[in-house]
Formats: structure tokens, sequence, C-alpha cells
């Protein structure tokens, strides 16, 4: 058996005082969200709608996705009143 | 110290039973459905609670399926609940006790045992719990009114435990359990909170508290899925020896107990066993005791946990027996055999390759009478003698009515 743990306690439980964030979802992703720093006006508006959850609070400033677990659905783009977020292919990125 | 002195005597029904058990262990949270033949445990917690013995969330929902819900949801959010059942309204609840499961939630439920749809038979029959047989809850089996009130109260020593975690259905025999009133000790509420303080004692399990928000039911795919059923399982097994304990604490504090896993009955030299559950097991030891005194080695095996199955405790107490014989009170579908034959076959591996019957008797309010209990220890010593023998006999068949 592997010795990574998905779950602390017995049952499917996580902590969503924190984040949601316990399954493998950044490997489900094609397209990357690529935040425009400055056009962002920290709304949150793409944090709230986020659905892992995983929009990082840059110091007040922006916000970010944590790329281990953004699927790339492209939510926060689509809800970005500034349109500061743009999909773009995972292929374009050699970072990996 | 035991509550002997201070029970309560009643002459109450097997359902009345089950109430006062719940009752005793004072849940929080009570949601239920009425269904023949279980509804007077809910009208029962109802006058409880109306009179204030009972201070529990008395939640009348719509359906089995909500019932399941409800309790589970509460029990999550860290209380003590309860629900009962039977047939119709298990089937009913299915995907919810899943969840119940799954989500390893503590809930302690009744199940009164009648058969399952398709066939309308307001009768009793254990094919209900048979077919929950792997919903990841445990299943517990009793015989008699007094033991269905201390069971309940077990129940909750095992769901809650922290070791645990999981959800307990307790079975008994609709009809016969149900609606017969014997005489049952009824232990005073102090001696069971004793009994039930050691859950206060153990680590907090995981329960929604205000301003601490938990998700539960949360995704486990995957690995994270395997990493869920391989903790569930393992709790199943750790339930086995735990219902063992408790049922020896049980007797300090109750001064009853009925041998954990299975109730060993007359069979330490007996050549001839036959493994039954529930309430056909009184006339079944009857008969037992009248063939011992004509000198026929011969005892009985009770199956009083159904899941996680006691298949060490069952090898311990066939292994050199020279004839079995196994009494399901429901059917095996596509199975040569009733559903816990087939279970208590294949250990025969481990017992050794000694003549095992299979007898289906009891089902849809047949009686198992002492005339059939005798006719099955014959067949069994018959076979265990080297006689050829079918593996499937239905007694209930064979002995119809004209």
């Amino acid at each position: 058996m592997t010795s990574k743990k998905y779950f602390q306690g017995e049952g499917p439980w996580s902590d969503a005082d924190q984040l949601v964030l316990y399954l493998d979802t950044g490997s489900w992703r094609s397209m990357r969200p690529v935040v425009e720093v400055e056009s962002c006006i920290y709304c949150g508006l793409c944090a709230l709608f986020c659905p892992t959850q995983c929009m990082i609070n840059k110091n007040g400033e922006y916000f970010e996705p944590n790329l281990d677990f953004c699927k790339g659905c492209g939510v926060c783009a689509k809800e970005c009143p500034r349109g500061a977020i743009i999909m773009k292919p995972e292929g374009e990125f050699n970072d990996e | 110290m035991t509550s002997k002195q201070q029970d309560q005597v009643m002459v109450i029904t097997g359902n009345a039973a089950a109430a006062y058990g719940a009752m005793l262990c004072s849940p929080d949270v009570v949601a239920t459905y009425p269904i023949t033949p279980q509804t007077e445990i809910i009208e029962k917690l109802f006058e409880f609670s109306a009179s204030g013995e009972l201070d529990a969330e008395m939640v009348p929902v719509e359906g089995e399926n909500s019932a399941m819900n409800v309790v589970t949801a509460s029990a999550m959010a860290g209380g003590r609940v309860f629900t009962a059942t039977s047939s119709w309204g298990l089937a009913f609840m299915y995907d919810a006790m899943l969840a119940a499961s799954g989500t390893r939630a503590p809930v302690v439920m009744v199940n009164v045992n009648r058969e399952t749809p398709g066939i309308i038979a307001v009768s009793s029959g254990q094919q209900d719990m048979i077919s929950t047989r792997d919903s990841g809850w445990i299943s517990l089996i009793a015989e008699s009114c007094q033991e269905i009130l201390d069971q309940v109260i077990m129940a909750y020593r095992l769901a809650e435990d922290y070791d645990i975690q999981v959800p307990v259905m307790v079975n008994y025999d609709g009809f016969y359990l149900s609606y017969m009133a014997e005489r049952v000790e009824v232990p005073p509420l102090k001696v069971v909170t004793d009994f039930l303080s050691v859950l206060k004692d153990q680590p907090q399990r995981q329960v929604l508290l205000p301003g601490k928000p938990f998700g539960c039911g949360s995704h486990g795919i995957l690995q994270g899925y395997v990493e869920l059923r391989h903790k569930h399982v393992q709790a199943m097994e750790r339930a086995k020896e735990k219902f063992d304990a408790i049922d020896k604490e049980l007797e300090n504090h109750f001064g009853r107990s009925y041998g954990g896993q299975i109730e060993e009955y007359r069979t330490k030299d007996a050549d001839i066993v036959l493994v039954a559950s529930g309430s056909m097991c009184g006339t079944i030891k009857t008969v037992i005791d009248r063939r011992r005194d004509e000198g026929l080695r011969c005892g009985l095996v009770r199956l009083r946990m159904y899941r996680p199955f006691p298949w060490e405790r069952l090898v311990q107490v066939l292994k050199g027996k020279k004839g079995i014989g196994v009494v399901d009170r429901s059917v095996g579908f596509g199975l040569q055999g009733g559903p816990i034959y087939v279970e208590v076959s294949s250990l025969s591996a481990k017992f050794g390759d000694i003549p095992i019957m299979s007898f289906i008797d009891g089902i849809a309010n047949t009686d198992v009478t002492a005339d059939h209990c005798e006719q099955m220890i014959d067949q069994v010593l018959a076979a265990a003698q080297g006689e050829e023998y079918p593996e499937l006999t239905w007694v209930c068949l064979e002995n119809g009515q004209e």
C-alpha cells in the first residue's frame, strides 16, 4: 500500500475551514488560467467561484491559482469582471 | 456492580424492549417512519418523548430514505441517533444506508426482520437483513426481548467507539419477537449511562462544530477511495473482538452476557451442531436439551453477529465436529443453499471436511417447530454417520400443510 494518506481521519472527511484540497485535480488540467496582475482589482470573485477553492490570496493584492489543484475549468476566467484571467493551453507552457 | 437489584422487571414486547433500550441511551435525534412490524417502537418512543422521559429531537419524516439521511447527518453533527425500520422501509433507505456507512456515521438502527417486497408477505424472515449484507453496516441478531434491549445498548458502544465508527443494525424476527411479550429486566438509566460513559473518555470523533465547518462525504477517487475502503474494512475486523469485549462488560454492569459474536450452546463435546440465529434458537435449544437427555451429543451455535462475519470463532467451535446443519430464515438466490450456510461452508477448508447441510426454514412465518428441529438434527446425524445427504433441504416446504 502506498504510504501517502489522502484522508487524515477514518472517513471521507475534509477540513472545509481551510481548503478542500485533497485530490490531485491539478493533473486534470488542459487549460491554465493566467492572471494579468495589473488588471486584477482584488475583488475575490474568482476565489469565491473556484470549485476547488485553489485561488491563493497574494498579500491582499491579487489572486493566483494553486496549480497543484487547479483543474483548468475556467470558471475564474468567466467570472472575472475585469477579464484579467486568460485561459491558455497547457501545451504553451514548458514548466513541467 | 450490577444493576440486577435495581432493575425494573416488565412484561413487554420485543418492540417495546427496543424502544426502552434506545430511550435509556438518551439519543439526541430520533427520525423514523412507521412500517409493520416495527411501528410500535416509534409509538413507544413518542410516548417517552411526550412524557418527558426522552429528551430527543423527534423527526417524523415522510419516508425511510429521509429517516436514514436525517440520522446520518445528525450523527455527523455529533449527535447520538436512533431509527428503526423493516423490510420495504429498509429497501427504501438502502442508498442512504450506504451513505451512512460510507461517511462512517455511527448510526444505530433497529431492523425488525420481515420478508421483502415482491410477494406481499406481512410475515417474518431475514431476507431484508441478508439483502444489506454488503452495505458496510455491522449487523447484529437478537434471540429474545431481553437481548433486544441489551443489544440496542451494546450497539451504541460499538457504533460510537472511536476505533470502530461504523453504523450498527440490530435485527430481530418480526411478528415472533416484535409482538411477543416476555419478561424483561429494564435497567435504570444511571447504569446504562455508566455503561456508555466509556465513550466520553475516548478522543473526540470528527463532528461538525459551529464555526468549524468540515466536508463530509468528500470525494475519494482512485487511491483515496482505496484508502477509505481499506480503513472501513479494518474497522469491521476490529468490531468482532470489540463486540466480545463489550459483551463481557455488559455482564459486569447488567449481570447478563450472551457470548459475544456467537453463543455456544452445549457445543463443547457435541458431535452434531446446528448453526442458526434469531428467535428459532429458543426452540432449537429445547430440542437439543431433549436429545442430550437421550444421549445424543448435539449443540447449537447461535450467530449474534452477521456482519462482520465471525469466522474465526466459528472455525474454533466447529473444528472437530462430525456434522453441521446451518438453518437459514432466508433464501439464497442463485446459491446452492441458504446465505449463511454458504458462508459457513466456505470455512470448511479451515475446520475440516465434514458434512454440512443447508436448511431453509421459517421464511414467511412458517414456524420453525420442534419437529422441524428434530428432523434437522436427525438428518445431520445420518450424514455424519456416512449416509448420502442433500446439500439443501427446504424444511418449510417439505413440512408444508395441505
